[in-house]
Formats: structure tokens, sequence, C-alpha cells
């Protein structure tokens, strides 16, 4: 099952003549804003202490408790290969559903929830920049004053990465 | 097609009730067979069927009432003593149980398969009009008796037209009311089962696909303990309370340190006394007897002998033993295996063992009891036992260890071989054995839980498969250790010793560092190698060398500090984080941080990977 966008039924005020709406959350990660559906977000906490796994990729940050349940938390820096900075009163955690499993992303900052019409959405450039891999970016949406990429997590961790991951 | 059925819940009813009476009526069918003038029995079995009929005609399952009718005809033939159980038909009831299995499954996975259902149809027909050769007096006055009680015990079947009476049964009278509240035989203590003495010629293949119906998404709780766990949660919302009103008087300043100390203690104590007992409660619902994966060898091992021609007595022992839930899902593979193993290679045929002075039948013991905080499951045949030259010749032919290796073995290890991915004393594969895959899936099983296998043989007198499990996968008890800093927690059951070393006193023997433990040289793993910590203390001369062993294999773990034992509820680490080397899982510490837990089996067998040649 790919990471579908769920409408939201349209009726409500800002239901244009014009596809159906969406609501993503935004996020930064090195100067680049990015959303993902609101749907697939648990929750949004601030850094708590994280136990590091020995034998993982590099870009797993470790294990963190969520009120009794261990969600590995990934370095989402890294794992798009950005420079790393150090983590401050903005860095935050989005915990999300992958696959109904309950991962953790740490990024930059998160801004806000925004809705969007799914006619909005752009298929990305052939090429992207600062190296977030292709296959990730389910598309674009270029508004007014504002770039957003937006994200398809379920992506991210493709079968095979999976059983690599199972291999270390 | 799919299956159109408006309500939900009352088909999740009704699969959960006909699983349950399918698991059962396998077990009681191989009673039958030997105790086949047991009214009672007799009666439990027609009411199963006849359930399981009268609610797949509510529900509209057509192919599902056509077998359980003609099957429910035969039965109550057989109940009137018209008709007598011998192996030929018990065959024909059992190939119809199997076809009822799987269009059970079927209706589970959601697609109804138009499924061939004619030929079991047309076998269990002519059982309807065949006389009976020879009449025992016993049996036709035991029927007299039986025509009554199935509806005496359960007002629901009570209340459905008699039809059992007429004979034969007409659909549209039976299931007017079959909400899944319809009540379970009652449970009796059935007769140990076992395996007809005389192997029958065999008839139509066993249906595969029947065997997984056991569901294990929902669970039936004793109402009782589920009153005794609320009694304990209304106690731990109380203790809560008085938790927040000793904070909010200690914080408007109400209460001196001295009196909150005391307060606080006492609250601590009793806070401690009910989680226990909330843990024990929940731990317990959580257990389920053995007799779960037990239940269905009889039928398992009845149809192995006929097979194998071989003739065969199961003794099942301590099946009332309880284990939880994630432990008994998981055995249920390797005991099939074990057993299959057992009827296949260990026992011989009736003519070889008369031959070799033993008696005409094998026997296969299977016993479940309790030791301490786990539970010990032996398979035991008294067939031919391991031969070990067989074995080691075997494996040298496969390829799988060298000539130099096997003279270097002990007989126990000569046993381990049998283990191995690919290992197989079969020269052709048959569809029973032979593939070498059985047995190493026993081993993976088995070492997934956490268990030890131990082997006991002697040639030409049996061998004996003996399991050591864990009672349990949620809670254990651990050894927390400081390795640079970061806590771990090592599982206590297989911690032997510890001791305080100085390092000076390490050997190197071939690149790996040894240390002298009395008469034994003791592998040494350092933790902070293995899972790349970072030094942060000043190196110092003396460390703990934690002692563990899995099987007679020991390893000592160097870690730097001691921190404690505690009892920690084991966390998986989801997916994604399954199988990382050296750590078997996570549990989350006093102070809400999450410690890895240190794999005792990766530990041991990585370590000593070298010397083992594997």
């Amino acid at each position: 099952m790919s990471n579908a966008l769920v409408p939201v039924k349209s009726g409500e005020a800002q239901a244009g003549d014009h596809g159906e709406l969406i609501q993503l959350v935004s996020f930064s990660l090195d100067n680049e804003e990015y959303g993902v559906d609101v749907l697939k977000v648990r929750e949004i906490i601030r850094m708590p202490s994280i136990t590091r796994v020995p034998n993982t990729p590099h870009y797993v940050e470790g294990v963190i408790n969520l009120r009794g349940k261990v969600v590995p938390i990934i370095n989402m820096r890294r794992r798009f290969g950005l420079m790393e900075i150090e983590y401050d009163k903005q860095t935050r955690i989005m915990v999300m559903d992958v696959e109904g499993e309950l991962m953790g992303f740490i990024v930059d900052s998160v801004s806000e929830v925004i809705r969007i019409s799914s006619s909005e959405i752009q298929p990305s450039p052939a090429i992207v920049t600062s190296g977030i891999d292709q296959e990730c970016i389910s598309g674009v949406i270029n508004q007014a004053e504002r770039l957003l990429v937006l994200l398809d997590l379920q992506k991210m961790f493709s079968q095979e990465e999976r059983n690599l991951f199972n291999n270390i | 097609m799919p299956i159109d059925c408006e309500d939900q819940e009352l088909l999740e009813g009704f699969l959960a009730e006909t699983t349950e009476l399918l698991e059962k009526l396998d077990d009681d069918l191989i009673a039958l067979e030997k105790a086949s003038d047991d009214p009672e029995l007799m009666n439990r079995i027609f009411r199963s069927i006849h359930t399981v009929k009268g609610a797949s005609s509510f529900l509209g399952f057509d192919l599902l009432v056509r077998v359980t009718h003609k099957t429910e005809d035969v039965l109550n033939r057989l109940r009137k003593g018209e008709l007598f159980v011998t192996p030929e038909i018990m065959d024909v009831i059992l190939e119809a149980t199997d076809l009822v299995k799987t269009l059970v499954s079927d209706i589970k996975a959601g697609e109804i398969v138009d499924r061939e259902i004619d030929d079991t149809i047309n076998k269990l027909i002519p059982l309807l009009s065949v006389q009976p050769q020879e009449q025992t007096p016993k049996v036709t006055e035991q029927s007299a008796s039986s025509e009554a009680p199935p509806k005496q015990d359960n007002s629901t079947l009570a209340e459905q037209p008699h039809s059992e009476q007429t004979g034969s049964t007409s659909e549209t009278a039976v299931g007017k009311e079959l909400p899944s509240s319809l009540p379970m035989p009652p449970a009796v203590t059935a007769p140990t089962p076992e395996v007809p003495k005389k192997p029958v010629p065999p008839k139509g293949g066993e249906k595969a696909g029947g065997d997984d119906l056991s569901d294990n998404t929902t669970v039936r709780v004793d109402v009782k303990r589920l009153d005794d766990l609320m009694n304990q949660v209304g106690e731990l919302v109380l203790e809560r309370n008085r938790m927040s009103q000793l904070n909010q008087d200690f914080q408007a300043g109400n209460s001196d340190h001295i009196l909150f100390g005391e307060e606080f203690a006492k609250l601590a104590k009793r806070m401690s006394f009910v989680t226990s007992e909330l843990q024990m409660q929940v731990l317990k619902m959580r257990m389920i007897p053995v007799e779960k994966v037990f239940k269905k060898f009889p039928r398992i091992v009845r149809s192995l002998a006929r097979d194998l021609g071989k003739e065969v007595d199961l003794k099942i022992f301590g099946e009332e033993t309880e284990l939880d839930r994630s432990v008994v899902d998981e055995i249920g593979d390797p005991l099939i295996h074990l057993i299959r193993n057992a009827m296949d290679h260990g026992l011989e045929t009736p003519d070889e063992r008369v031959a070799s002075g033993k008696q005409r039948i094998g026997t296969l013991v299977l016993a479940a009891v309790h030791e301490g905080n786990s539970i010990i499951i032996s398979i035991k045949d008294d067939g031919r036992g391991i031969d070990t030259e067989r074995v080691g010749r075997k494996a040298i032919e496969k390829g799988l260890i060298t000539e130099d290796q096997l003279a270097a073995m002990t007989q126990r290890e000569m046993f381990d071989l049998i283990f191995l991915p690919g290992f197989s004393t079969k020269d052709k594969a048959s569809d029973l054995s032979g593939r070498g895959v059985g047995m190493d899936v026993v081993k993976t099983n088995i070492k997934k839980l956490n268990g030890l296998i131990e082997i006991k043989s002697e040639k030409g007198m049996g061998s004996e498969f003996i399991l050591r499990l864990p009672l349990t996968l949620a809670i254990i008890q651990s050894l927390l250790v400081e390795v640079e800093g970061e806590i771990y927690s090592i599982p206590l059951a297989s911690v032997l010793e510890t001791l305080r070393v100085d390092q000076r006193e390490f050997h190197v023997i071939g690149g790996q560092e040894v240390l002298k433990l009395r008469d034994m040289v003791l592998p040494l793993v350092r933790l902070e190698q293995v899972f790349n910590v970072k030094r942060c203390h000043e190196p110092d001369n003396f460390c703990y060398v934690v002692v563990i062993g899995s099987a007679d294999k020991r390893v000592g773990l160097v870690v730097t500090r001691l921190v404690g034992q505690q009892e920690v509820a084991i966390k998986s680490l989801g997916k994604y984080l399954a199988n990382v080397s050296g750590i078997a899982g996570s549990t989350i510490l006093g102070d809400g941080r999450v410690a890895l837990i240190v794999d005792p089996v990766g530990m041991v067998d990585g370590g000593d990977g070298a010397a083992a040649g594997r």
C-alpha cells in the first residue's frame, strides 16, 4: 500500500473547484521545507534521551522510550547525507506510522499543518538538490513564496533496504 | 467469490467457535477409535459437527453445510449403533473433517473457493446404507440412552428442533438462533488418545491446510481472572490518587520533609505490591496449557504411522503444564519436526522391532514438565537411536564437515550434527523427510525462544530430545552491566558467574583473548568492541567478566562495571531493528531510558565461531 495522501472531504470552506484538500505537516531540514501527510504523523516530541543501538546503519540514531513503547529513531540529516548540526531548542522528533510500525525522525524543526489542494502537487523535477533520494519524493508544491517538498517516508525504507538492515 | 455476510461480528463469532470445535473434534475422533463404546464421547462429537452445521447453514455457507450434513448422518448411525467404528469409517470421517477445516479456512481467508467436495461426500454416502457386520449387544444398549443427552446441558441447543432423533436432519430447521454465544460442549477429561494398534490401509490423502486453524488473535479469559485484574487495577488507581494527593500537599507546603518521606515510602511499598500482583495476573492470563499444541499430535502420529507402515503408541504426559502463549505459538513447528523425525528415523518397522527383540509396537512419549523458571518438553522414542558413525559419515559426504573435524568430535557434538542445515541421513528426499530442513527449523525456532536442546541417545535403545524453554518471553530476570557508560542488560538465566579480574591476567591465544578460570580456558568477548562503544573512562586494570553459557559453551563478557540485578519487561525493537546482531531486544529502566538486552546465544556462537569450525 502506498502512502496515499488521504483527501479531506470537500465541502469545507477552502474546498476549491480543483481537486481534493489534503493536509500536510511541514518541517524543515537544512533550510528546505518538507511536507508529510498529516495522518501518518502520530506525534511530535522534543528530544528525549536516546539509547544508541550498536551494529545498525549510521543514520539510526538509536531507540527511545515512548510511553512504554520502544521506538527506533532515524536521523534525517544523516539519512539524506546532509551536514550534521547540534540539536537545539527547535529540534523535534516526528513519530510516524510507517507500515504499521512507529518510527521517529529527527528534523530541524516542525512548523505547521497546511492544507493544500491535490491539484497543486507537481511531479518532482528530475534532479533534486541536497542529495535526498529521488524515490522518497512524491511531489513538489510550489506556492507563492514557498517551495514544499512532499516526502513519502514509506518509500524511504524500501524492501531491499530493510533486508539489508536485517542482515547487518 | 468474496464472502457476502452483513454481520461481521457474527461471522467472527462463527469462525472462532468453529475453529475451537474442530480442534477438539480431531482429538475426540482419534479417541473414539480407541473407545468406540463411550456414549459421552460419541455425543460430544455429534454435537460438535451438528453445531458447525447449524451455524454454517445459518450463515449460508452451502458447501460446508453439505459436508457436515452427510458427516452428521454417518455419525448419527454410529451413535445409534447402526454402524460400528472401523478404521475405514474413521478414515472417511477424518477426511470429511479435514475438508470442513479447509472450507472454514477459506472462509477465514475471506474468499470462498469452489472446492471439489463431491469426492468426500460420495465416500460418506455408502456408509449411510451399509448394514453393520456384527453386533455387540453392549453398544446397542448404550445407543438407547444416548438419544437424549445432547440437549440437557445447554439451553440453546435445546431450543432447536430435535433433529438428532430423526436421523436425517433438515437444514431449515436448525440454527434459528446461532449467536456467537453458543455454549461449548462441556470439557470432559478425555482418555489419553492413542493410536490404533493395527495399521490400516491408506485411503485418501490427508488434506493439508487444516492444521493452521488455530487462531491466536483472540483469547478466552476466565471471568474470575478478569475480575481479579479489575480489582488490582482499582487498587492501582487508588494508589495513584494517593500519590497525587501527597504531591499536592507537599507542593502546598502542608507537610514537612520527614512526614512526606515516611508517607512516600509507604506509598512506594504499596505500589510495588500492587504492580507485582498485577504483573502476575496479566502473566497468568497469557498462560495457556501446552495441551493446545499437544492435542494435534495424536492425529499427526496416527496418519504418519499409517503412511510409514509403523506401529506407534503415543503417550502424552503433562499436557496441563501452562506456559506463555508466545512460547506455545512457537513450539508447534519444532515439535512436529521432532515427532516426524522420531517416527521416520527413530522408530523401526514392526518386523525390524520383532527381529531385534523389542515389542512390535513402538512407543513415543511426549511429556511436558515445569522446572524452575523453564518448561521442559521431551520427545522420547524407543527406536534405533542415533547412529553417530553414520551421522558422521553422512556429514562428511555432504561436505558439511571435514574428516579432521569429525575425528576431534565428542559424541555430543556428533549428535549436534543433525541440526546442521542440509544434513540428512536419507539419500533421497521423500515427502516426509530427507531435505535436511526439519532439524534446522527446530534449532532455529528453539534458539529464537532462548531455549536449549539436548539430545540423549543410545544406539538400539532409542533417543530423547529434550527442549528447555523459558516459561515466558515477556518478563525476565536480568543482570544490568555498564559498558563504558552505556547500560546493557544480560538475561540472568544464561549468566553462570561474575568475576572481578585484573586485565593483566588475560592471555591471548591465536588473537583471541582468554582467561584461565579454574581448570578451563574461557574465551573473552569485549562488549565495548562488539558494540563499538566509545571509550569514556580511563583504561583501568580491573574489569568485570560475566560468564555466560548457552548449551555447553561458555564465554566471558568483559564489562566495565556491574550495576545490579533487575526484573525487566522485554520490549521488541520493532521490525526495522529486529535482527541486530548481539542484541535480543530492549527494556525500559527505572529512569525511563531504554537499555538493550544482550543476546547470549549470539554472543556464545559468535565468540567461538572459529573454534567450532562452522
